[in-house]
């Protein structure tokens, strides 16, 4: 979709203090989460690549046979981020990212209720509470 | 380690590079990608592939919000429906038959090559539909000479049946779902292209984040892989992005949609021969 906004104008940016929490604050708080999650992959596959490369090879050989390690319990990720497991820091920086859509709905809920647009509070209000459904579904299903 | 490391990394940022200049997006080359090059199962293909569509999609969207292409309403009164449509792909993956992803999968590429070709205009009505008025999905763009032109919006609910199922292949499939997504709102609701094309963007990230969130919080997200091709994916979308304005996109067209006709009859094939 990117090649269809070439060579365009831009239109009039708003300049009311809601466009400001959307145009201003929205995307430096994305792109800080993007980058974040980023380093947080990056350090975790360098770690990994030190003092895991067997257990790395071998996960990827029984990924490609299927088996995926389960459900964990979140006490048990904490557990491994203390003992510096560099795939525990991979699957936070995977959870890390998919915070970017959670914030974005966030930001705009509070955007539609500085609004008082009441319609568009349940609306932003339903897509996260499916976002949250989506890891309740996830965890019993 | 560092042999598997890398080609999955050059995979991914392959996969990001060619779905950022087809306007396309990552998800519906790294799927095949895992697939077929990494031998994956399509569960985890399609677990990964819906992470890297979060990260690509957050880097792209945030320009077109800031600057003013987005109609934030039709984007959050749709995500409504994408968002209950990705959960419940999310969820169905895990159950649905292998054979039966790979034929939707195969579907999707031949839908995604119609909507590379297609040529079309915008078509900009004066008049909306009254459930759109009430809901206030109208806005305005600036034509050729930078004059604002008004544009009202149609056909809601048909819009988001179809948006539901655009949220159902997301999350089934892995792939942001972006084709179905701008069509539903240029042909259908006759949202001026361009507009959809920034909200359909804006809702990419959420929808496969619905997926992700399901596919993460079930285990089904392999961080052996899903790391890396974060990251490629990411890399390669960005720097598809900047070289975007210097490449004649058009002259590649072509080439884009042979590979996604290549990829529909790879997916038929390993679906039909598992009968």
């Amino acid at each position: 979709m990117a090649g269809a906004f070439q060579n365009m104008k831009k239109p009039p940016v708003g300049r009311s203090e809601e466009d400001r929490i959307l145009r201003v604050w929205t995307p430096l708080l994305l792109r800080t989460i993007l980058i974040v999650a980023m380093i947080v992959l990056v350090v975790g596959l360098i770690l990994a690549a030190i003092y895991t490369p067997e257990y790395f090879v071998d996960r990827y050989r029984a990924v490609q046979m299927g088996h995926l390690i389960g459900r964990e319990k979140f006490a048990t990720l904490a557990n491994r981020i203390l003992q510096r497991n560099p795939h525990a820091f991979l699957m936070i920086g995977l959870f890390v990212l998919t915070l970017v859509p959670l914030a974005r709905v966030a930001f705009c809920f509070i955007l539609f209720i500085r609004q008082r647009d009441w319609s568009y509070v349940v609306f932003t209000a339903y897509v996260l509470l499916g976002l949250i459904a989506g890891v309740l579904l996830g965890r019993v299903g | 380690m560092l042999l598997i490391l890398g080609s999955l990394l050059a995979l991914a940022f392959g996969a990001g590079f060619i779905g950022s200049l087809s306007g396309l997006g990552g998800g519906v080359f790294i799927v095949p990608a895992l697939v077929i090059f990494a031998h994956m199962p399509m569960t985890v293909a399609v677990g990964a592939s819906l992470i890297s569509v979060v990260a690509t999609s957050a880097g792209a969207s945030v320009a077109f919000v800031r600057d003013g292409w987005t109609n934030l309403k039709v984007a959050m009164l749709l995500e409504c429906a994408t968002v209950t449509g990705a959960v419940t792909g999310a969820y169905l993956a895990g159950i649905v038959p292998v054979i039966v992803l790979e034929l939707l999968f195969a579907a999707m590429m031949l839908q995604s090559a119609y909507f590379t070709i297609r040529k079309h205009g915008d078509d900009i009505l004066a008049k909306g539909a009254p459930l759109a008025e009430r809901l206030d999905l109208s806005g305005e763009i600036p034509d050729e000479a930078g004059n604002l032109v008004h544009y009202e919006v149609v056909k809601v609910p048909e819009g988001a049946a179809l948006m539901v199922v655009a949220g159902l292949m997301s999350g089934l499939l892995g792939i942001g779902s972006g084709a179905l997504k701008v069509m539903a709102m240029d042909y259908i609701m006759h949202l001026p292209l361009k507009v959809s094309s920034a909200t359909s963007n804006f809702m990419i990230g959420v929808t496969a984040g619905a997926g992700a969130l399901v596919f993460l919080a079930r285990g089904d997200v392999a961080t052996t892989i899903a790391a890396p091709v974060a990251i490629g994916v990411t890399v390669g979308a960005l720097i598809g992005s900047r070289l975007l304005p210097h490449i004649k996109v058009n002259a590649l067209r072509t080439v884009f949609v042979i590979i996604l006709l290549l990829i529909a009859v790879e997916m038929a094939w390993r679906a039909l021969s598992r009968i």
